[in-house]
């Protein structure tokens, strides 16, 4: 029965955790720009998470190792350096953007200055992480994160066009700004595609003992949680089509985003579109932060779990507690949030093959995996989104560079 | 003859060391094997430490080497217990020398309240 | 004493010179006591066969006691060592 709690509480969880601030931006920039159009990407971005998850999950489970484990053991000590680098570079960068939307969060609820709010912020994790335990972050962050839902009911409540909407789930290229709309195809894949999500995912599975018999709980958590959490995604892209598009409004400012709840639902909604995204996006804090620190010290090989306390993983803590002071100067800089986001999103794509690879070769490593090696239908999946992600690891820059960001 | 035959670099090589408490302490940076051409030889201790990163990968190691600090320890493989997807060792990891690092943070960390929840 | 990384990625060539891959790994045999390096595993898995694209070749082993010598970057083995 609690199995049945456990997975329970991992979907919470995952709907209030999935949007990030990655998903914030792009999603909704995208229904700003193009409407429903890209809607399809979207659905391409959760099968993706949901495959890559579901290959890591049952990694952990069968070989009893991590991630960066298993790319340190397959791929040999030089590539796993190269990966360990390029994750931490890519993994601060998330963090300093997601910390920087909490801290926008914060401002939009409380008027305080935005400065002194990353200060708090970031000392406010510290605090939190290291004394409280992570049961407890989970349900907290969880749950608030639940507010997010509001963005599925403003979604309804706008009452759009709802057969341009399903032409949206429909793959196709758009007629015009054609080198921006794959921008965005790039942008929304990377964003559903976080690695940090799947350090995070793979690392708890081995911290609950995952065996073999928990596969069928894997593959139920993978599916159902982003599957779930995903809908979100949809509505952020939806009201972005509704509200902004024809108003020419491109959202620069998270305050932008949590507006569009206050339009169908007055000063409720809004209230509940900013705690959704304190929460949300303070949950892709913790888990970004401990993803830092899981990759290093697995590499490392320190004890390390998310629950344990300080005490008994002191390097494990000094890492996250570093990777925060860092995300801090970043922020200190005063580089806007909303942008490093771009550049982190992007970059996290430039970055994915370097540990999707690995991963796909141990998956279909008999002599790691045994019988549980990658069948067919999850190699073709697997080797699809191969040549999807090498695809978008490649166009991620040229087209940074030619949309300049996306402001075209 | 009652050894299990097994593919060194992919069963032992880079897997993690857990104590004789279940610790993790280290990964299996690199093996000692003594005996060479016309002998038999064998595995005779385990290397881990940052100091061993440089012979795994060239300029890249040795300049992770130099940043993680340089440190090596041996481990007889006497030590060793069982190798399974971890390598579980029959000491504690301050016995033999392994874990330093946590060690020497823990008094620090202890300070801070809230460290031992 | 030798390390371990220091057998991988050389190169194996018989004594007349025919080359029969890179060692990817070593092939051991472990007791309660002891592990005993019995041999060294030849060439690397293609990237489609580790794919499982492709049947996987049977795995080359060359016993421990055709090693000749080892000198700089290769591993000199006798003719007669594995069967390709």
């Amino acid at each position: 029965m609690s199995k049945v709690l456990g997975l329970g509480l991992g979907i919470i969880a995952a709907i209030g955790g999935f949007v990030d601030i990655g998903d914030l931006v792009f999603n909704v920039a995208a229904g700003a720009t193009f409407g429903y159009q890209l809607l399809w990407v979207i659905v391409v971005g959760l099968i993706g998470i949901i495959v890559y998850s579901e290959m890591c999950g049952r990694v952990a489970a069968v070989s009893g190792r991590a991630v960066f484990d298993a790319i340190r053991e397959r791929v040999g000590f030089k590539g796993a350096v190269v990966a360990l680098v390029s994750s931490e570079v890519v993994n601060l960068m998330t963090l300093a953007a997601e910390l920087g939307g909490v801290a926008i969060a914060l401002q939009l609820l409380s008027g305080l200055p935005y400065r002194w709010l990353i200060v708090f912020a970031v000392v406010a994790f510290a605090v939190v992480i290291w004394v409280t335990t992570f049961e407890w972050i989970e349900r907290i962050f969880g749950f608030g994160g639940l507010c997010m839902l509001v963005f599925a009911v403003v979604t309804v409540k706008l009452g759009p066009d709802w057969g341009k909407v399903g032409a949206g789930f429909v793959p196709h290229i758009a007629h015009t700004n054609r080198v921006l709309y794959a921008y965005f195809v790039v942008g929304i894949l990377g964003t559903a595609m976080t690695p940090y999500e799947v350090y995070f995912y793979s690392s708890g599975g081995i911290e609950d003992q995952w065996s073999p018999k928990d596969l069928g709980l894997n593959r139920a958590n993978a599916i159902l949680g982003y599957g779930l959490g995903g809908t979100l995604s949809f509505a952020l892209m939806i009201t972005g089509g509704a509200l902004f598009l024809s108003h020419g409004i491109s959202p620069q400012h998270l305050g932008t985003v949590a507006l569009a709840a206050e339009q169908p639902l007055g000063q409720v909604g809004l209230l509940l579109a900013l705690v959704g995204i304190l929460f949300a996006v303070g949950a892709a804090s913790i888990d970004t932060v401990f993803a830092g620190a899981y990759n290093l010290a697995q590499f490392c090989g320190w004890e390390w779990g998310r629950y344990r306390n300080p005490r008994g993983a002191p390097r494990f803590a000094l890492t996250w507690l570093v990777l925060l002071v860092l995300a801090l100067g970043i922020l200190m800089t005063g580089v806007d949030p909303v942008a490093l986001t771009e550049y982190a999103v992007l970059f996290s794509v430039v970055a994915l093959p370097l540990t999707y690879v690995p991963i796909l070769l141990v998956a279909n490593d008999k002599a790691y995996m045994g019988r549980y090696v990658n069948g067919r239908f999850a190699n073709a999946l697997g080797l699809i989104y191969l040549v999807v992600i090498m695809i978008v690891a490649l166009a991620a820059i040229p087209l940074m560079i030619l949309t300049n960001v996306g402001q075209n | 003859m009652s050894g299990k035959e097994i593919d060194i670099g992919l069963h032992v090589l880079d897997h993690q060391l857990l104590d004789k408490d279940g610790r993790r302490c280290g990964n299996v940076d690199d093996l000692a094997i003594e005996g060479g051409v016309g002998e038999v030889p064998e595995v005779v201790a385990i290397l881990c430490g940052p100091g061993y990163w440089g012979q795994r990968a060239g300029i890249i190691g040795r300049l992770a080497s130099r940043i993680g600090g340089g440190r090596k320890v041996r481990v007889p493989w006497s030590d060793v217990g069982k190798v399974d997807s971890a390598v579980e060792l029959k000491r504690g990891a301050t016995e033999i020398g392994l874990g330093r690092g946590d060690d020497r943070l823990r008094p620090y960390v202890d300070k801070i309240p809230g460290a031992g929840r | 004493m030798r390390t371990l990384s220091s057998f991988l990625r050389r190169e194996v060539v018989t004594e007349s010179g025919r080359s029969l891959g890179r060692c990817h790994d070593l092939r051991g045999e472990l007791s309660a006591t002891n592990l005993r390096v019995t041999g060294l595993c030849i060439g690397r898995r293609a990237l489609l066969e580790h794919l499982g694209i492709r049947a996987q070749k049977p795995q080359a082993i060359v016993p421990w006691e055709a090693i000749v010598r080892i000198e700089g970057k290769r591993i000199i083995v006798r003719d007669d060592a594995a069967a390709p």
